[in-house]
């Protein structure tokens, strides 16, 4: 008792003091533990990892929906006719009038100044019908020339065993100035076309 | 009895808030977070953007920091901290690239950048871990809105020199006769920005050297 009252003058709560000090010298007895700090990053980082993943799961809809949105405001570059799509895993059909007039797909090549990515649009006999560069950031006045329609436009009507530029026996001619971004995109369209055309193929039958 | 540490506590908000507005302006007094400051402040629409991404992360990195100050191991806080300002930034940059896809755009790598801005970093270790909650929200604020200020200010320069007009959210507000035909592209690429923001830093050293005397 003479102890608990010499207590009580330095501690205003009286009836809690011993227990309120019993927790303090336990969670000192936790901070003070030499592998709190690193259990204490673990949760933190967890709680982290949990909150964006949270996020995550409520934006990617949105943004997958966004894409899609631009990729078919391209397409309709390409297909002018088209009312309706409808996307499969890795490439797109387009519709016209309830019947299917074409498919589309993306194509990455690695540029002169990073990613180049590509839409293809192909025709139901898998010949080209066009492509458009949807985003390329390469040297401006040169190899941005790949967006013109002088260098998209030679690969309508190609198959894909065309889709190479001139000096290695194909169809495309390449930018003066440009080759690399050239052979950028024609590789990346060839490689993306033999990939795709099976699966098309595939699902048909 | 009540009443009293109310107002003193209101008080010392408004001073946080003050503060990090006028004394300790982070852009011009401080001089952290130059490569926002820089780099895209090249629209007004821009640097409104990127003030409120900084306001945001800032807040919360400032909130979670205050409320965990008590139990964070000293020896590990700056990973912490950096932890808890990079979640922010992430859920920033997903949900600016989902409701604001142009904005993410035009952002681009500065968005993700605001993990290592030293304002936020600086924040957090400087005040955020010794103050109450409370506060550290005040401090946000008043540094956050400082932010903005300066973002406004360089930005406001740049585009009205660089174009020739001025557009918020693709509204033109105004355009200047003879400058919007011949505009000084200077201002709207890098070396423009070095130049008003130098000059913005010397005029608010001045200004200070003044008000000192």
């Amino acid at each position: 008792m003479d102890n608990n009252i010499k207590n009580n003058k330095n501690n205003k709560d009286i009836k809690n003091s011993k227990s309120a000090n019993n927790k303090a010298k336990f969670a000192e007895k936790i901070l003070q533990n030499r592998f709190y700090p690193l259990v204490f990053l673990t949760i933190i980082v967890f709680i982290s990892v949990s909150m964006v993943m949270a996020v995550n799961n409520i934006t990617e809809p949105v943004i997958i929906a966004q894409r899609d949105a631009e990729i078919i405001s391209q397409a309709k570059v390409i297909f002018p006719d088209m009312d309706d799509y409808v996307p499969r895993d890795e490439y797109y059909e387009i519709f016209s009038g309830g019947e299917v007039i074409g498919y589309a797909f993306i194509a990455t090549g690695q540029g002169y100044g990073g990613e180049i990515t590509i839409l293809v649009g192909l025709n139901t006999d898998f010949t080209i019908k066009g492509i458009t560069i949807i985003e390329n950031t390469e040297t401006p006045g040169l190899g941005t020339k790949i967006t013109e329609s002088s260098f998209t436009g030679q690969f309508a009507g190609l198959s894909s065993g065309d889709v190479s530029l001139t000096k290695e026996g194909g169809e495309i001619d390449a930018i003066t100035g440009a080759t690399i971004s050239s052979k950028a995109v024609t590789d990346a369209v060839q490689k993306e076309m033999e990939v795709t055309i099976p699966v098309i193929k595939g699902d048909l039958e | 009895m009540t009443e009293q540490p109310q107002i003193s506590n209101a008080k010392k908000f408004t001073k946080e808030v003050l503060k990090g507005f006028v004394i300790a302006n982070p852009v011009f007094v401080l001089v952290l977070g130059l490569c926002p400051a820089l780099a895209v402040t090249i629209s007004i629409d821009n640097a409104l953007g990127m003030s409120a991404g900084v306001i945001f992360v800032l807040l919360g990195s400032n909130i979670i920091i205050s409320l965990i100050r008590k139990i964070t191991p000293q020896l590990v806080r700056i990973p912490i901290f950096i932890v808890v300002i990079a979640t922010f930034v992430t859920i920033l940059s997903l949900v600016f690239e989902a409701y604001f896809p142009p904005l993410y755009e035009s952002l681009g790598i500065y968005l993700s950048l605001i993990v290592v801005n030293c304002i936020i970093l600086g924040r957090a270790e400087a005040f955020a871990s010794k103050n109450t909650v409370m506060l550290s929200i005040a401090d946000a604020i008043g540094i956050g809105l400082g932010f903005t200020a300066a973002m406004l200010i360089v930005s406001l320069i740049r585009e009205i020199l660089g174009t020739g007009k001025l557009t918020v959210f693709g509204y033109t507000l105004f355009s200047i006769p003879v400058l919007s035909e011949y505009p000084l592209t200077f201002f709207i690429m890098p070396p423009g920005a070095f130049l008003v923001l130098g000059l913005l830093l010397a005029l608010f050293r001045w200004l200070g050297v003044l008000k000192n005397e």
